[in-house]
């Protein structure tokens, strides 16, 4: 039997139809109520929905893969090569970043001296099975560089130009056990002969017996006569300990250099004495202590219930 | 005999109270059907454009119903596609195809249990169904002044959908078929 509706099937039908189309018209005449409804369906279907998307997640992904799976397996690929080629790049970015820090540390320094200076790179560490201690920089005679002349980094003495080469220099430096320098203690101007010992340690000896040195002073380089082959003000180090024998010929203290020579990235050479002697200005700055917060804790005796008198 | 039932004139009255408390009793299922739509199933991102259980489960209850039955189903069940974050029209725009579509496969199947206990019929009432819901709900839109895209975009999400509802209506056929005949009080022929 087929279906033919009667009168209230169809008013049915039309009254709906009316409804939807009064809706239709409401919603395009901007009536606020349908925009309400509809937000507020929303906000209580976003929580649910969230939930869902947590939910399904493993299993979107696993479908995903499963439909891109050559795809996904060429952008592996792709991604591992690009990861590679970016971790390569945060490498290099991270050694310049560290040579920059020491080009621009030494470049204070020499602008705070007056010195000339040439910057190069340290391309090699010289290898220590002669007991030597030696650095190769990229920079040699083709761009001014000859033996002897003071090398520097961010934090003071580093060595000299042991041999120019056309586009290279070797270094020797100032731990090498051969290594000799004039210096003198900043403001009492004591003076004395520093010798590497093979170590970042190198010992002073002083000529004048009966002055005292401190632990804390800052040795400065002495200077050679017009500059090499040291320049004067250069500052090399700190006494850390004093050896105060009474029979020794001369009064010898342990200097600590300001140079890590294991780190070396960036030196300059100086090239030109500067117009004056820098005398005291290069003496690193001493560290401030940075004051530790103490707490104060005032315990008083609480009264003991057992021992209460009150009735 | 025609004439005799329109002398008694609590029957109607007591028919349709029977009606739309059985209609009633179906909006909790098909807002459960909406919140997994909406929740889950839109989330799973499926190709093709994806499937929408709403509107097969409307479509599917419909061709189960009344015409009358199957027009109010497609009311409520407009209704909350309306409400849906992703439907593009303005609120009554699904109301009104789902209104003609309910009471068209309901049409369709009323009456005639040949139809309404095969379950290839009803899948093919109800992926047709799905298909015309969408096409008419596009030339509404179109005459709204909603843009259509491209003519090959939009084919494209008729296969798909198409397609969809073909493989999803006979894995809901039987639940809905079952949950139907509990609800109205009838025995299911699926």
């Amino acid at each position: 039997m087929r279906y033919g509706g009667d009168n209230r099937g169809r008013l049915l039908i039309i009254v709906l139809i009316v409804t939807s189309l009064f809706l239709i018209t409401l919603d395009l005449r901007g009536v606020s109520v349908i925009n309400g409804v509809r937000t507020g369906t929303q906000t209580a279907l976003t929580p649910v929905q969230k939930f869902g998307s947590w939910a399904l997640t493993p299993l979107r992904n696993f479908a995903s893969d499963v439909t891109h799976l050559g795809r996904t397996r060429n952008q592996i690929e792709k991604l591992k090569v690009e990861n590679q080629k970016l971790r390569n790049t945060l490498l290099n970015r991270t050694v310049a970043d560290a040579q920059l820090k020491q080009l621009k540390s030494v470049l204070n320094l020499a602008g705070a001296g007056g010195y000339k200076v040439i910057n190069a790179k340290v391309i090699s560490q010289g290898p220590t099975t002669s007991f030597t201690q030696t650095i190769t920089i990229d920079a040699g005679t083709s761009s001014g560089i000859r033996s002897n002349m003071t090398v520097i980094s961010g934090y003071g003495l580093v060595g000299v130009v042991k041999v120019a080469y056309p586009d290279s220099s070797l270094v020797q430096l100032a731990s090498d056990p051969a290594f000799r320098i004039g210096a003198r203690i900043a403001k009492s101007e004591q003076i004395g002969i520093l010798s590497g010992q093979g170590s970042r340690s190198g010992v002073l000896q002083l000529l004048d017996n009966t002055t005292t040195v401190k632990v804390g002073d800052v040795l400065l380089a002495r200077g050679s006569e017009s500059g090499r082959p040291f320049v004067p003000g250069v500052p090399i180090g700190e006494v850390t300990s004093v050896d105060n024998s009474p029979g020794a010929v001369a009064q010898t203290a342990e200097v600590r250099f300001y140079a890590n020579f294991s780190t070396l990235g960036v030196v300059a050479v100086v090239i030109a004495n500067p117009e004056s002697d820098p005398r005291d200005s290069l003496v690193p700055p001493k560290p401030v202590p940075t004051p530790l917060p103490t707490v104060t804790i005032y315990a008083s005796p609480s009264p003991s219930p057992s021992t209460s008198t009150e009735p | 005999m025609h004439h005799h039932l329109h002398h008694h004139l609590p029957a109607p009255n007591l028919d349709a109270t029977m009606t739309i408390r059985r209609y009633l009793l179906s909006t909790p299922i098909f807002l459960f059907i909406y919140i997994l739509q909406e929740a889950f199933i839109t989330q799973l991102r499926l190709p093709l454009g994806g499937v929408s259980l709403l509107l097969i489960a409307t479509l599917i209850w419909a061709t189960l119903s009344t015409p009358e039955i199957g027009a109010l189903t497609g009311f409520g069940a407009g209704i909350l596609m309306d409400l849906s974050q992703s439907s593009p029209g303005p609120m009554g725009h699904w109301t009104l195809v789902l209104i003609l579509a309910g009471y068209g496969v309901a049409f369709l199947g009323y009456g005639d249990d040949n139809i309404r206990s095969n379950p290839i019929n009803i899948v093919l009432i109800t992926t047709v169904g799905v298909v015309a819901s969408q096409f008419v709900f596009l030339i509404l839109g179109f005459l709204l002044g909603q843009e259509l895209g491209s003519i090959a975009h939009v084919a494209f999400l008729l296969a798909g959908s198409a397609f969809w509802t073909a493989i999803v209506s006979p894995l809901v056929l039987k639940i809905l078929a079952f949950v139907h005949a509990n609800v109205f009080g009838t025995r299911s022929l699926i």
